[in-house]
């Protein structure tokens, strides 16, 4: 099982995928796509406090993290 | 003298309706906010949860001491001191080890100190300098912080 966060106003929504499950990794697909083209940046855990950023979507990553543009504060 | 009665009685009937409204209305009114503060609460406890899982366990451990960690620019090498808060929360320091500057830039939305701080050390250790092109920069002594 694979999980992409999605950092929002509740702190974050959590959707798991099946990456044998064909549909289910279309359907991942597509909310990478739609997160990203909106603005999010996305990126997976390397190891431990490490990350890349990733510009395609991975169905191999366990764990992908969308956090919103940024903006100055 | 039944009409005075009458009267007196419908008064005492519509102030006591009265008062149970508005005690009603009180305790809706209280629930919601605490509901409202519960709800914060749990957000700003996931968010900091989902933070500790992406530090190193060196900035795990001085997060949890000192309510800071240290990440290190992807493109200078510049080490940012990120503190627990929301804005104006991001220290550059100097090889030496002092204050240069204050930085601030988080992502878009109304989200809490966790997922902004997980947001800022990722964007300044994968890209500093797309990070910095969009923060605010300042140059306030580091007096009592207030974050």
């Amino acid at each position: 099982m694979a999980t992409q966060i999605v950092m929002d106003r509740t702190g974050d929504t959590r959707h798991t995928f099946d990456v044998h499950d064909r549909a289910e990794v279309e359907k991942a697909e597509r909310r990478f796509m739609e997160l990203t083209g909106a603005g999010f940046t996305a990126a997976v855990r390397t190891g431990p406090g490490e990350q890349r950023v990733i510009r395609s979507f991975d169905p191999t990553a366990e764990e992908t993290l969308f956090y919103p543009r940024l903006v100055g504060g | 003298m039944t009409q005075q009665i009458v009267l007196a009685i419908c008064s005492f009937v519509l102030a006591l309706l009265g008062t149970v409204l508005l005690s009603a209305l009180s305790l809706a009114v209280a629930r919601s906010g605490s509901c409202s503060k519960s709800f914060r609460f749990e957000t700003e406890a996931r968010a900091l949860t989902l933070l500790k899982d992406w530090l190193s366990p060196k900035q795990r451990a001085s997060y949890e001491r000192f309510r800071y960690f240290d990440v290190v620019g992807s493109h200078t090498g510049t080490r940012y001191r990120i503190h627990h808060g929301t804005q104006t929360n991001i220290e550059e320091i100097s090889g030496t080890g002092q204050h240069v500057c204050k930085w601030c830039f988080v992502p878009d939305g109304d989200l809490v100190a966790g997922d902004v701080m997980l947001a800022q050390k990722i964007a300044l250790e994968t890209n500093e300098r797309g990070a910095l092109a969009v923060a605010h920069r300042s140059f306030v002594s580091s007096g009592p912080r207030r974050f």
